[in-house]
């Protein structure tokens, strides 16, 4: 498990498309903390304090994972069944463990880009926010789930990029509007999407960290659909 | 304890059969051929035994241990596919060094410089496998397989697209894993590779194993016809004709020629009473050879 989610982490920051996100990733962290400084006096009169200088992290973080995530790993599974790379994992170590793996991967992998992005914080904000960051990891690990689920469930890598773009798009959306709206669709769609949970986390500190149960459900969901895969 | 057992193992995609109520018994230690036409279904019944794809009936066991517990018998499995790509940004080596990780080894570097020698690799060690020919995959596919020792190991087409010389150390490579007692289940195209190879060979056609057997028994089994070439001394018109007479009973048909004649006969029994004829009539034979059918005329008498 270790070994395939070693091998994930590792490759996922030897692609151009990582290496891409993480610029932009570090790059709006540091914009937007310059620009908050700019700001700061009114902004404590808000009551924000310290927590503004990493709200431009988490702004983007919330419109800008899906696409992140699905970018990076819509093909985390079915690169390697379209390849059949898979034959050699699957005669070599559970498909638990390959799930289990490759979600451990893809997650040190944002573990480390959003760690590093609020450690480059720390000079405009002089803090660094455990919470900020736990929240942040919880958020980026629903879309990390999520787009491990498609690519089991979906076998052609071009059609889960198209699918994940396609949801990385509407569950902002959907998220957002949930917010606004009495639509009973909505509403009820709203409860699958983590923004729902972030949203009332104003009120209740701890409604964000039941959104760590989604990937659990995306990874139980996948392993007992590779397990029954034909490779 | 065989080393593979199926029980009626059956694959069906929709309404097509793939592989039909197979029963296999391969022994421990042995080289077992597997020989079918393409689409006879050989690589699905390999998958499913190497548990890449679900069975949808039957059962089998390796290694003594049920087919639905394989994954704790992975140690013990080495397994080349059909259809081999790797990781095109890691080299021979960190394939090798991930490969036998994953299967909890902790072989030595020296180890694994050992193996990509011994198929061949080495002197494409640290190169990216991007740069690898057809035949160079090929090795490194057969040098995951055996990375971790394993008790049995499915070669499927180890030789396809491979030049002679690797072939040649190939085959070497195989019989030397045989002797160290790892039993080798092998697919192969090329019949005189599995007659050369393998110790039991089972043919495949539809879905179905047609026969199963050592060489001997299937030659005799499909044996149509025994043809015996004998070199004797230079025979007279008149000795030929004579000759042909008194073979009229025993054979099928009789090509009698100044120094060599060629004899058909139905069964090894008859060879003795042909030799005994010649003898009867003071022809001197210098040589007498018994043409067996090959692998080859065997399978396309199967067709």
């Amino acid at each position: 498990m270790l070994t395939v989610g070693f091998r994930e982490f590792k490759s996922l920051f030897s692609s151009i498309r990582s290496i891409v996100i993480i610029v932009v990733l570090f790059g709006v962290t540091i914009g937007s903390a310059r620009l908050v400084r700019q700001f700061e006096a009114p902004l404590q009169e808000l009551g924000l304090g310290n927590d503004a200088y990493a709200m431009g992290l988490m702004l983007l973080l919330i419109l800008a994972a899906p696409l992140f995530v699905t970018s990076l790993s819509h093909n985390i599974v079915n690169k390697e069944t379209d390849t059949r790379t898979i034959r050699f994992l699957a005669t070599k170590t559970s498909r638990s463990n390959i799930i289990l793996g490759k979600f451990i991967g893809s997650f040190l992998f944002w573990v480390v880009c959003i760690a590093v992005a609020l450690l480059l914080i720390i000079p405009f904000s002089k803090s660094f926010s455990i919470v900020n960051l736990v929240q942040s990891i919880i958020f980026v690990s629903y879309f990390i789930g999520l787009t491990l689920f498609l690519s089991t469930i979906i076998p052609k890598p071009s059609l889960s990029m198209f699918l994940g773009i396609i949801i990385s798009i509407a569950l902002p959306v959907l998220g957002l509007w949930n917010a606004g709206t009495d639509n009973l669709f909505i509403k009820t769609v709203g409860y699958v999407t983590p923004y729902f949970y972030y949203m009332q986390e104003e009120s209740n500190n701890y409604y964000a960290y039941f959104v760590a149960f989604f990937p659990i459900l995306f990874i139980l969901l996948s392993v007992f659909i590779f397990r029954k895969r034909d490779l | 304890m065989e080393a593979l057992q199926t029980n009626q193992l059956t694959k069906t995609y929709g309404k097509k059969t793939v592989v039909d109520s197979v029963d296999l018994h391969i022994p421990q230690g042995s080289i077992f051929g597997f020989l079918g036409k393409n689409g006879a279904g050989k690589s699905t019944l390999i998958n499913m035994v190497t548990g890449l794809i679900k069975p949808s009936s039957g059962s089998f066991e390796v290694l003594g241990q049920s087919g639905d517990r394989l994954e704790s018998l992975q140690k013990e499995i080495g397994v080349l596919p059909d259809y081999s790509t790797f990781y095109e940004d890691l080299t021979a080596f960190s394939h090798l060094n991930y490969f036998q990780k994953l299967l909890k080894q902790s072989l030595s570097r020296q180890d694994i410089l050992r193996v990509l020698t011994r198929v061949g690799l080495e002197d494409a060690v640290h190169v990216k496998v991007k740069k690898f020919s057809f035949g160079m995959k090929k090795k490194l596919g057969i040098a995951q397989s055996i990375i971790h020792q394993p008790k049995l190991l499915f070669l499927d087409e180890p030789t396809s697209g491979v030049d002679a010389n690797a072939v040649l150390n190939i085959h070497s490579l195989i019989k030397e894993i045989a002797v160290q007692g790892t039993t080798i289940f092998l697919t192969s195209h090329n019949l005189n590779e599995v007659e050369k190879l393998c110790d039991e060979i089972a043919i495949m056609n539809k879905g179905s194993i047609q026969t199963q057997g050592t060489m001997q028994q299937l030659r005799e089994q499909y044996q149509q016809v025994i043809i015996v070439h004998i070199h004797h001394r230079s025979l007279s018109e008149k000795e030929q004709t004579q000759l042909k007479n008194s073979l009229t009973e025993l054979t099928a048909d009789t090509q009698i020629a100044e120094n060599t004649s060629e004899i058909t006969v139905q069964s090894n029994e008859l060879i003795p009473q042909v030799n005994k004829k010649f003898v009867q009539q003071d022809i001197g034979v210098f040589r007498l050879e018994v043409e067996e059918p090959s692998l080859e005329e065997i399978f396309l008498n199967l067709e």
